[in-house]
């Protein structure tokens, strides 16, 4: 160290460093090393050798022996474990190369910007993840709005499509029956008359049944749970299937127990339509034997068993029963698309129940479930006699046929009829002649029947419109009520049920 | 025949994988465990060049940063060459790269390099597009496809700087 000029070794002093161990080289004006002192093998500098080049020797000094001022080079790390600072000095006398351990300080700031390193490239990988995630909401946001756009024209699809096919199916239905009423037919005519009518009913279940389908896997089919009689609803079952179960020379039974009351709060449209598909699939698949429907009542579960001894369910198939679609191939002779067994399904379970079937093959299946069904206290209304011919209805429907059929239904009844075209002409007419009642087709041409209702609400008439409508669709349903309907009824048009409604409206209007 | 002795800077945004390269030239080595360099690591390595003759390479190791400090563009002094390293699964590192290769361009006039597109191994991952890199090929930059995990492209890299700096 003696070697050191006192400036140096100033300069030194004047350094804030922790562990400092000097170790310098001393290099003449052509570059070759004239002496050494310190460490330098700590820094792997073992083999220098005085009066050679020092770039031979010392590789990092390349490039930096031809300054003027001191060069400071930091943290270098210049092989081994040691990391220096390399202060090259020139002077008088030559240029000082001095290496001042800092490896404490290097791990330190190592470690720090090991952290500082890692948190970026972490929230960097972060916020790509979040952009890729945007941009895949974003596409998933456009997938479904596409997906709402066809799903909605589906919709509208099959809306029109139902009002298109049950408008003209009303005619049909409603004149085949005015023709057998008749009674004049002779056997052969009423052959023909009982084969429209066969094919027609045939023809509406099939719409109903894709229709309802369709409402299913688009969860628009909703339960309206109201006052039944469900003694009632029996009876008529029984009456409507003994006929055709007669007809195979089958048994066919409904046993009612006691304790069913009178009235149960059910969805009885979607009863009725569940246990129809039952006892129509008993039948149909049952060729000898027994078609019997038992039903028992607890617990607020209404709880109904079909049973047949038809061909049976093979165990392997029984898992697809419910499936849409799904038909057995003992089915394939006879009609049907396989879609009644899994409306059914879905409707037990939307009306708070469930349904199963066990069967094994050649004894038959059981077809078993419940529904929610809480029992309500028949309040007795007073029975209010009003002569139908007191009542005037204006009946709207564009179609000439329809509108001239349910014109005869309600003749026949004895009210007194008015007919308006379309909407526009049922708003006038309505204002002028102030009926008690309107049924009111909702698509017409001019102005539709939603048009015709918010007008008439508007202007303040008050009496009950009931509406006809060929869309079995729930929103449609839903609207034609907010707006102002009393009533909403689906095409074809039975006359028992219109006449029912019509007097249960007037009723409720006093 | 005195060896000819070139030196030559790493240089590129931090974890790019300078450092991973130079291990795998040098000592045919890698890690996947990231140790960020703090100031400067040196080593060297003698190659042979297609000729037969040889070159001697001492590689700085720059520690990696979007920018240069005073500090560290003291390191650039007396480089023949650069090796300049982007990250292709981070697109921000193909930016830093080319405001490196500005200030680089300034400290030490114009310099042959190489711009290696690092990591390529890691292809699903990959934010490079051959927009960016043809654009820059028909300026007659020399770009490579690099991975310092699998050695693709590694030897060839450097070589390619050394006959860019020998021709």
């Amino acid at each position: 160290m003696t070697n050191i000029p006192a400036s140096v070794i100033e300069y030194v002093q004047s350094m804030w460093m922790a562990e400092m161990i000097l170790t310098y080289l001393h290099i003449d004006a052509e570059g070759r090393l004239i002496d050494w002192g310190g460490y330098p093998q700590r820094y792997g500098l073992t083999t220098l050798t005085k009066d050679k080049l020092v770039v031979d020797q010392v590789d990092f000094l390349n490039g930096f022996l031809d300054i003027t001022h001191t060069e400071v080079l930091q943290y270098l790390n210049i092989g081994g474990n040691r990391c220096i600072h390399v202060h090259i000095v020139p002077l008088e006398d030559g240029i000082y190369v001095l290496l001042l351990d800092v490896t404490a300080e290097h791990d330190r700031q190592q470690k720090m910007q090991q952290q500082v390193n890692e948190l970026s490239i972490l929230t960097y990988r972060q916020s790509q993840l979040l952009q890729e995630l945007e941009t895949t909401r974003i596409k998933l946001s456009a997938e479904k709005q596409q997906l709402e756009q066809t799903s909605k024209l589906k919709n509208d699809f099959i809306a029109t499509l139902s009002h298109e096919l049950r408008t003209p199916l009303t005619s049909i239905m409603g004149y085949t029956k005015l023709l057998d009423d008749a009674k004049q037919a002779d056997v052969y005519e009423s052959n023909y008359l009982d084969s429209v009518k066969k094919n027609a009913n045939h023809l509406l279940s099939l719409i109903d049944n894709i229709l309802d389908q369709t409402k299913l896997e688009i969860g628009q089919i909703e339960i309206h749970p109201n006052n039944c009689n469900v003694k009632q609803l029996l009876v008529d079952l029984k009456s409507l299937f003994l006929p055709i179960a007669q007809e195979k020379n089958l048994m066919f039974s409904v046993e009612v127990p006691d304790n069913l009351p009178t009235q149960l709060i059910i969805d009885e449209l979607r009863f009725r339509q569940v246990l129809i598909n039952l006892i129509t699939n008993g039948i149909k698949f049952t060729d000898k034997g027994f078609v019997e429907v038992k039903i028992t009542w607890q617990n607020n579960r209404l709880e109904f068993i079909v049973t047949d001894s038809g061909p049976g369910i093979s165990p392997e198939s029984q898992p697809k029963i419910f499936t849409a679609f799904h038909r057995e191939s003992t089915a394939n002779a006879l009609p049907g698309v396989g879609l009644g067994l899994a409306i059914s399904y879905h409707l037990v379970e939307l009306m708070g129940g469930q349904l199963s079937v066990e069967s094994s093959p050649q004894f038959g299946s059981n077809f078993t479930g419940f529904i929610s069904a809480n029992s309500v206290q028949f309040s007795v209304s007073d029975n209010t006699e009003i002569s139908n011919s007191n009542i005037k209805i204006l009946l709207v429907d564009d179609s000439v046929d329809l509108r001239s059929l349910i014109e005869l239904y309600l003749e026949n009844d004895g009210y007194a009829v008015i007919t308006a075209n379309d909407g526009d002409e049922a708003v006038k007419l309505a204002l002028q002649t102030k009926p008690d009642i309107i049924l009111m087709d909702m698509q017409m041409p001019v102005l539709d029947g939603y048009g015709a209702v918010q007008k008439l609400r508007a202007k303040k008439f008050t009496k009950p419109i009931i509406a006809l409508s060929g869309s079995n669709i729930e929103c449609d349903r839903n609207y034609a009520l907010e707006i102002g309907c009393n009533q909403y009824l689906t095409k074809p048009i039975d006359p028992e049920k219109l006449l029912k409604v019509i007097s249960q409206v007037i009723l409720s209007s006093i | 025949m005195a060896i000819l002795q070139k030196k030559i800077c790493m240089i590129g945004d931090f974890s790019v994988g300078k450092t991973s390269l130079v291990a795998r030239f040098v000592r045919q080595t890698f890690s996947d465990k990231y140790l960020t360099t703090v100031g400067v690591k040196i080593d060297t390595k003698l190659l042979t060049l297609p000729d037969g003759n040889q070159i001697k390479f001492i590689l700085w190791d720059i520690a990696g940063s979007e920018s240069l400090t005073t500090a560290t563009t003291s390191y650039l002094r007396g480089s023949a060459g650069f090796l300049l390293v982007v990250d292709g699964t981070r697109r921000p590192t193909w930016d830093s790269a080319l405001n490196l290769r500005q200030t680089v361009l300034k400290q030490i006039g114009d310099k042959p390099f190489v711009i290696l597109l690092n990591k390529a191994d890691l292809k699903e991952q990959w934010e490079i597009t051959e927009e960016l890199m043809e654009e820059k090929t028909k300026q007659g930059w020399k770009l490579l496809l690099t991975s310092a995990k699998n050695g693709m492209n590694v030897e060839q890299a450097f070589l390619e700087l050394a006959l860019l700096m020998t021709k």
